[in-house]
């Protein structure tokens, strides 16, 4: 099956399976809002219920989605040390190589915050989802920060990627330090999660169409979780710690962006 | 109240971005970009701010700021505020 999927004809196939599963994902999400999740909403018994619900649903959905994707041999893709992700009030970062890094990450998760675009706040289907899942609104600041810590303190797990868009191909990954501010300012443990992929895909800056040659695999390991002992250990001032830990980072994810970044799409 | 010159308030104000974000010197000149050139951020500029209150012993609005970009810039809102303190 693989083999005849990395040949001429099975990249003809990929790209029209991709197109099939890029319509499904947009049609998916505004029917889904308009339908299951207001009626999940409304069934519960308050915003909290209905937070939870909805972020399992949410989970269910990108569930669906991966599923679709490897059924259609547009993929393969393995976990390493899923239970780590379900500890609570965690603060989950990734690398970011492509597209669905999302998909995955949510799919293997009944609760996570994520910090989503501003614009899918006014979007006249998909605001309703992201607001009763409590998603945090992207603005640029210390306001951003504090809703995130707010949420970590209170026991939830976000989820979020320091590079805050995917992976430039043939580049050093570039780690903002808004994840690095929010992990001090909320004294939370921090679990990297590293996602490898055998090919490059739904790359940044490259059209939906350019599958890779051969079917990609998915390797996406969990960490092991770092607690403030760890990474605040010197108490520097806020803004150095927060250099510091974000250097940390980079290094943490230098193998495995030097790997990912190694592939021509 | 004396007066502060320009290249006082560059002086002070590139001892400040030494201390506060462990910047290299050298690196510090009037045309650099906060941003591209010295890495600092959003979050940054809100510890930048509040040193260069310190250092003006005015309040200082953050719109004031706001189309601040260069090191120069920077210097230009500090002469700014102190001179319209003194009025």
């Amino acid at each position: 099956m693989g083999v005849l999927l990395d040949s001429a004809v099975g990249r003809g196939w990929r790209v029209t399976a991709t197109g099939f599963v890029f319509i499904v994902f947009g049609l998916g999400a505004i029917v889904i809002s308009a339908t299951m999740f207001p009626i999940l909403r409304v069934t519960a018994w308050d915003k909290t219920r209905a937070r939870w619900r909805i972020q399992r649903a949410m989970q269910l959905t990108f569930r669906a989605y991966v599923w679709l994707m490897r059924s259609l041999g547009l993929l393969t893709y393995e976990v390493h040390n899923v239970e780590r992700l379900w500890a609570p009030g965690q603060l989950i970062i990734a690398n970011h190589p492509t597209l669905i890094d999302v998909v995955f990450l949510v799919s293997l998760m009944p609760r996570v915050d994520c910090i989503v675009k501003q614009g899918l706040f006014r979007h006249p289907f998909l605001r309703w989802p992201v607001v009763w899942a409590s998603y945090i609104p992207n603005r640029v600041g210390e306001e951003l920060i504090q809703d995130c810590a707010a949420t970590l303190r209170a026991g939830n797990s976000l989820l979020v990627f320091p590079e805050g868009t995917r992976s430039v191909p043939g580049q050093p990954l570039r780690m903002q330090r808004g994840a690095a501010h929010i992990a001090l300012a909320a004294g939370v443990n921090i679990l990297p999660v590293t996602i490898e992929v055998s090919e490059a895909t739904l790359t940044k800056g490259y059209p939906w169409h350019r599958v890779p040659r051969r079917r990609p695999h998915f390797c996406i390991k969990v960490g092991e979780p770092l607690p403030p002992s760890v990474y605040n250990a010197e108490r520097r001032s806020p803004v150095l710690a927060a250099r510091r830990l974000n250097e940390f980072f980079v290094d943490y994810y230098s193998a495995v962006g030097a790997q990912n970044q190694s592939w021509p799409p | 109240m004396t007066t502060k010159t320009r290249d006082e308030v560059f002086a002070h104000l590139r001892d400040t971005l030494v201390d506060l974000f462990e910047i290299d010197a050298g690196k510090i000149t009037l045309q650099s970009n906060l941003y591209t050139d010295l890495d600092i951020d959003s979050i940054d500029a809100v510890d930048l701010v509040l040193k260069l209150k310190e250092f003006t012993g005015q309040k200082i609005q953050p719109q004031q700021f706001k189309h601040v970009r260069t090191v120069g810039d920077v210097v230009d809102a500090v002469m700014e505020i102190l001179t319209a303190a003194q009025v």
